[in-house]
């Protein structure tokens, strides 16, 4: 089946980065994998396109707002960003860098469901 | 060999697992991404989850030596560890973790170091528990089943 929507997922702990990719292939999304919030900046600066991002707060090198807010600051304001993260305390710093809307870890399959569903209306919506 | 009474050993020492409070519901998510593309997609996390936490562990007590008191320090290994264990499920690892963090924002020394043990021996029993589950798993499993990972 032809993948309906690119994903970004912003990850440097290998499990969670296993677990989330599985999931988002369940979904039958294009998983790109950015190990440090750098990476990711960097994947937009080169012109990449996604349509959802899941991001983790705490990376090496680039955090997870910091990212964010950068690649808000390049004009992409369409794609839906997703704040991940163990400690529920950064929502808020999530959500002023830019985040659409913060999930505690571990996210859950169902929830992950229903923003890729709304990426994949948005996107049907645009096309009419 | 008969294999439906090793499924039926397999499928009990995985509820006793739950019923010790070692796993938790967020391991019936992580099977329930095992599929026919993916067939040994849980153990495979296993193994990735416990060469991490051994390497997480070894840098923690290596901090509690070189960084004395540096409790922000401490809390932040600590913080990746208890992350890895809410996305496999490891339960009770996750509670020594989280009280590990609770006496880092107390500044106890003691507390942390004694947490710091407890959660040295839950992640050996956590460890050698799946090891024995993923064995008959193998062992009931099909015929031609993938080679085992080096855990």
């Amino acid at each position: 089946m032809a993948s309906l929507v690119k994903a970004l997922l912003v990850e440097d702990a290998r499990v969670d980065a296993l677990v989330l990719s599985a999931m988002l292939h369940r979904f039958h999304c294009e998983v790109t994998i950015a190990k440090n919030g750098k990476e990711a900046v960097d994947m937009f600066f080169e012109g990449k396109k996604f349509d959802i991002v899941l991001c983790d707060n705490d990376m090496p090198i680039m955090n997870g707002p910091e990212a964010v807010e950068k690649i808000r600051a390049m004009g992409e304001t369409d794609v839906k960003i997703i704040g991940l993260s163990s400690d529920k305390n950064v929502q808020e710093v999530f959500m002023t860098a830019g985040v659409d809307v913060f999930f505690p870890k571990p996210l859950k399959i169902d929830v992950l469901g229903a923003m890729i569903q709304e990426v994949i209306n948005k996107k049907r919506n645009s096309m009419v | 060999m008969d294999y439906s009474n090793l499924r039926r050993q397999a499928a009990s020492m995985k509820k006793g697992l739950f019923d010790q409070g070692l796993l938790d519901e967020q391991f019936r998510q992580v099977e329930d991404l095992q599929d026919e593309a993916s067939p040994n997609f849980v153990e495979e996390v296993v193994v990735v989850f416990f060469k991490d936490s051994c390497r997480l562990i070894s840098n923690l007590e290596q901090a509690l030596e070189k960084y004395p008191r540096d409790f922000n320090r401490w809390d932040a290994y600590m913080q990746q560890l208890k992350g890895s264990c809410s996305s496999i499920g490891a339960s009770r690892m996750k509670n020594e973790c989280m009280l590990f963090r609770d006496n880092c924002g107390k500044g106890n020394v003691e507390g942390c170091m004694g947490c710091l043990q407890k959660l040295k021996r839950e992640h050996a029993i956590l460890r050698q528990k799946l090891e024995s589950y993923f064995q008959l798993l193998r062992q009931a499993g099909p015929a031609g089943a993938a080679t085992r990972p080096v855990m």
